[in-house]
């Protein structure tokens, strides 16, 4: 049996499972998802939509650019999901919002030409100006 | 650096606007539980307004109270966090320094709550050139 990941929002209207494997599990500093979470950077873990499973209420959507899905809590304003035409099939939640975020470390920094000059991961892992072909 | 320039920020949608001047504000990073699930993001930065200095100008932010006597300001269109007040520090007014129109504009110079940093995550503080 594959290994069951769940996780949820702030408030805890909205939970989901994901089941391994991943496709990957990165950091992204693109300026969108700066805003979109007001965080310096975000985690996403890739799962295909079959892997993903909703426990508990439904994100809410906003279209961020054509093409992209942003599921968030419309109760506690949490980011859940990132569904793109780009990654058809595909489901990207926000690490961050596992239950165990330790669970999934990221192996790669996509769209560090976004990066804000004074986040300095410090970890080694590659980095990538825009993003690769399975980098969330 | 002139104290008195005004900085402005929002959410990713631009339903929601703020201003702030005055001296240049405290910067931290928080690695806590709440502000993770908050944001959605592995750690947060935060710019600390004094009383007066912050101003919505666009909007009504949704307010969602994740503890007693703190509230967390986020957009109801696209879901992007942008305050945290909390009764403690009665009148101030945190703000998530990504959402700046240049979030480049204050490192942070200390780390709140390292106890429950993701083990993954590795952020090194800059140093502050010209800061005493």
């Amino acid at each position: 049996m594959s290994a069951r990941h769940e996780g949820g929002c702030l408030c805890g209207a909205v939970r989901y499972a994901i089941i391994e494997p991943a496709k990957f599990s990165s950091m992204c500093h693109c300026r969108s998802c700066q805003r979109a979470t007001g965080g310096p950077a975000s985690a996403f873990v890739g799962v295909e939509r079959g892997q993903y499973e909703q426990l508990a209420g439904a994100p809410a959507i906003y279209v961020s650019s054509p093409g992209v899905r942003r599921g968030f809590c419309a109760a506690c304003g949490t980011s859940l999901t990132y569904e793109g035409d780009g990654w058809p099939g595909e489901i990207h939640i926000y690490t961050a919002t596992l239950d165990d975020p330790a669970a999934f470390p990221p192996t790669v920094h996509t769209y560090t030409a976004d990066r804000i000059a004074w986040f300095e991961p410090d970890d080694g892992l590659p980095r990538l100006p825009g993003f690769g072909s399975d980098a969330g | 650096m002139a104290t008195s320039h005004a900085h402005e920020g929002g959410c990713l949608c631009g339903a929601l606007r703020y201003r702030f001047e005055g001296p240049p504000p405290r910067a931290n990073l928080c690695h806590c539980h709440s502000c993770r699930l908050a944001t959605g993001a592995p750690v947060v930065a935060f710019v600390d307004l004094a009383p007066g200095q912050f101003a919505w100008t666009k909007g009504k932010a949704t307010y969602f109270a994740s503890s007693p006597g703190v509230r967390r300001g986020f957009c109801n269109t696209c879901g992007t966090a942008l305050t945290y007040e909390a009764q403690d520090m009665p009148n101030e007014v945190h703000v998530l320094s990504a959402t700046l129109d240049d979030p480049s504009l204050f490192p942070p110079t200390e780390e709140f709550f390292a106890q429950e940093c993701i083990p993954w995550v590795h952020v090194r503080l800059q140093a502050q050139e010209g800061q005493p």
